[in-house]
């Protein structure tokens, strides 16, 4: 079974889950709660398994050794570069995997048409779509890039520190210019910037799950924030 | 009498920051319903009459104009340009950077959206156009996973879901296969029924010739010719070639040579001192491993997306790489050059076997997109950045005898088309490369153009390099290739040396 989720309900669990992370938790019941949103389970419901399957352990893994193995008495090098690499990924990652799952799930035109019916002001939607739409894209150029300097021998910047970003990144840049030229050019010409109201084939109606989903998340946000600066 | 659609009025233009006007003088008229062939060099100012007439110059391609271009009654210089969007459409030359979307059906629903029809109707558009152009099957898919050809068809099928009277197609067949091309065709005779009024841009001819009414030929911003459609295709190859034009019409030899035969050709050719390719099989989808990767092997057999036991490619001679798209030629020439590493082939020339990473020193490949190649500022840093050993005297040769001499201090991105994929050449020259491989080197490459680069091609294989060619221009393997190696699914089919 597929669970198709509003893209208001996914905004709206962003929100939370980018503004929960940024308050540290400290006591379990709050890890708990955390681990609780994750929304792996969500992935799953929407059949991307192996995806699921690598957070899970990733995240698994990084939780087990925080609370395992490091503590304030952690000595060593090894340890020092765990307490940072894992505070990073236990703190940070339960907002990476819900935008992965935000972006992988959602349509450039669910998209736009849950952002019209927010009433968000066109030029900021279209300007966000094109985002999404870019990122496949800059993904084809750097492969391609990639192979080229492979090709050349510099993937190490050809005995050059700098060049290893300067390489990457030039050719990179432009041809992300000159697409996002031709692409803007194309849209154009196909009315899109016109004074008439944009319309939407997509039809989003909130359904139960998505309501469900919006509760809970206010719970937990409400949680966070009591527990945290009320109590 | 024919009712007048649109009319360009002595129009001069030229871009911001350009030296030379792009448009020169031009006046021209377009009947209602005909089909309008524009055809010259590369940077005779075709794309831009198409872009006066879809509005995208004055009003996105800012620039000095004077004259006027009127488009069904509207004075474009006055029109918005989303005001067009229902009256012209206009097809792109490449595919990749004209979709907004990331899917089919958003694409197709993309215009009628912005020009704010209601969902009902775009819904029945999409429709209609989804049978009459055959898009079952492409409906739901991620754009980033269609072929070239498929690609162009969902390119279209956006256009036309906005009805637009007037339909511009600018270069629309460049990096199309036969198959694909054949399938462009269809859509644009459909259109030409429908009455619609259709202006093309376009390099290659020979599938034009009965859609066409009229063929206007440009030249450095002017308009230095016309023809009616008979006369055109009576044109000579001589007369052509002088007008720098593709032929007219291909023979029934090159059709034959293109299409999909089912017959196996001879595959193999003995020959004393050739550059030996082994064992070269190599699938997209990896074996299932828990440690250890497995290797493909031609145990594999109909997984594997490449299997070539055994090749011997001719020293110092021009090999074309033929067959349709996704049939595996490009994965071929990465695979040869190294870039899949899981491909376990061996080259052997002169007894030496290079594998793995030995591969990329001994064979270089220039992409169909060379800008992905060029990495410094200055033509020179490009190729002493190939160089094991900086020798700025033998780097100063090579650009010489690629005519790149006076360019040494230039940014290679301030180049022209030709003149970067002659960098990219001159660097794999100097990177000591000697087997040289071109994925679709001519793909939108006017006549003249195509001609030079199958002249490089012909003088870096008679001073001893063997180069390995992939394309579907007919006219560029009778040019210079000696001989033809036919790819089908990644298998091969024949190879052939050239009878000329």
């Amino acid at each position: 079974m597929s669970l198709k989720l509003d893209p208001r309900t996914k905004l709206y669990m962003i929100f939370v889950v980018s503004a929960v992370v940024m308050m540290s938790a400290t006591t379990p019941f709050l890890w708990a709660v955390r681990i609780i949103m994750i929304p792996i389970f969500l992935l799953i419901m929407e059949k991307h398994y192996a995806a699921a399957f690598r957070f899970l352990i990733f995240y698994g893994t990084a939780l087990l050794l925080t609370f395992k193995f490091l503590s304030e008495n952690s000595e060593g090098f090894l340890s020092a570069f765990l307490v940072g690499y894992c505070g990073i990924i236990v703190q940070f990652m339960p907002a990476m995997i819900t935008a992965w799952y935000v972006v992988r799930t959602t349509k450039i035109g669910e998209f736009v048409c849950a952002m019209q019916k927010m009433h968000i002001p066109d030029g900021i939607t279209i300007s966000l779509a094109v985002v999404m739409r870019f990122f496949p894209t800059i993904k084809e150029e750097y492969t391609a890039i990639r192979d080229a300097m492979k090709m050349r021998g510099i993937m190490l910047g050809g005995g050059n520190a700098a060049g290893m970003i300067e390489y990457r990144l030039i050719p990179l840049l432009f041809s992300c210019v000159n697409i996002g030229d031709e692409l803007s050019a194309a849209a154009v010409t196909r009315g899109l910037g016109g004074k008439v109201k944009r319309t939407s084939v997509q039809e989003l109606k909130m359904k139960a799950a998505d309501y469900l989903l919006m509760l809970l998340f206010t719970a937990v946000l409400v949680v966070f924030v009591v527990s945290k600066y009320i109590r | 009498m024919m009712q007048t659609i649109a009319q360009i009025n002595n129009v001069t233009h030229r871009y911001k920051g350009a030296a030379e006007n792009s448009l020169d003088g031009v006046s021209l008229t377009i009947k209602k319903g005909e089909t309008l062939l524009l055809c010259g060099a590369s940077g005779s100012g075709k794309t831009s009459v198409i872009r006066l007439l879809n509005g995208l110059i004055p009003h996105y391609y800012h620039g000095d104009m004077t004259g006027d271009v009127t488009v069904n009654g509207l004075d474009i210089v006055e029109t918005q340009l989303y005001e067009l969007a229902g009256v012209v459409g206009t097809v792109f030359q490449n595919p990749r950077s004209q979709f907004f979307s990331v899917d089919t059906d958003g694409e197709i629903v993309f215009g009628p959206e912005n020009i704010g029809l209601a969902p009902k109707e775009i819904n029945a558009r999409k429709e209609i156009i989804t049978k009459q152009m055959n898009l079952d099957s492409l409906l739901g898919r991620s754009l980033f996973e269609l072929s070239g050809g498929e690609k162009q068809r969902i390119a279209c099928a956006s256009e036309a879901a906005l009805l637009p009277e007037i339909i511009l197609l600018d270069e629309p067949s460049s990096n199309l296969d036969m198959e694909a091309i054949k399938m462009l065709h269809e859509i644009i005779c459909d259109w030409k029924r429908q009455g619609k009024t259709i202006i093309i841009s376009e390099h290659r001819l020979w599938y034009l010739n009965d859609i066409a009414d009229r063929v206007v030929y440009m030249d450095n911003g002017r308009i230095a010719h016309e023809w009616n459609a008979k006369d055109f295709t009576m044109l000579s190859d001589d007369e052509t070639r002088q007008l720098g034009l593709h032929p007219t019409s291909i023979n029934e030899r090159y059709l034959a040579l293109l299409s999909d035969k089912d017959d196996t050709g001879k595959c193999y050719i003995d020959i004393a001192d050739g550059i030996l390719l082994k064992d070269f099989y190599f699938s997209y989808h990896h074996k299932p491993y828990i440690l250890r990767k497995n290797k493909f092997s031609a145990a594999d057999g109909d997984s594997l997306s490449l299997c070539i036991p055994k090749l011997m490619l001719p020293k110092g001679k021009v090999t074309a790489v033929i067959g349709s798209n996704g049939t595996g030629k490009s994965t071929f020439l990465r695979c040869i050059c190294g870039l899949e590493k899981d491909c376990t082939g061996v080259i052997v020339s002169k007894g030496k076997e290079y594998r793995k990473r030995q591969r990329i020193g001994f064979s270089y490949m220039v992409m169909q997109d060379v800008n992905h190649q060029l990495f410094t500022d200055s033509v020179e840093k490009e190729l002493l950045l190939s160089m094991k050993v900086k020798d700025v005297k033998r780097c100063h040769e090579i650009l010489d005898t690629l005519g790149l001499l006076e360019f040494k201090d230039t940014h290679p991105m301030a180049l022209s088309g030709g003149q970067k994929q002659r960098v990219a050449i001159a660097s794999a020259i100097a990177a000591g490369a000697k087997l040289l491989l071109f994925d679709e080197p001519t793909s939108g490459l006017d006549f003249a153009h195509m001609e030079k680069v199958g002249e490089l091609l012909r003088q870096l294989a008679d001073s001893g390099s063997t180069v390995l060619v992939s394309t579907h221009d007919p006219e560029f393997i009778e040019q210079c290739c000696d001989y033809t190696l036919r790819i089908k699914k990644g298998r091969l089919f024949s190879f052939e040396e050239r009878n000329s």
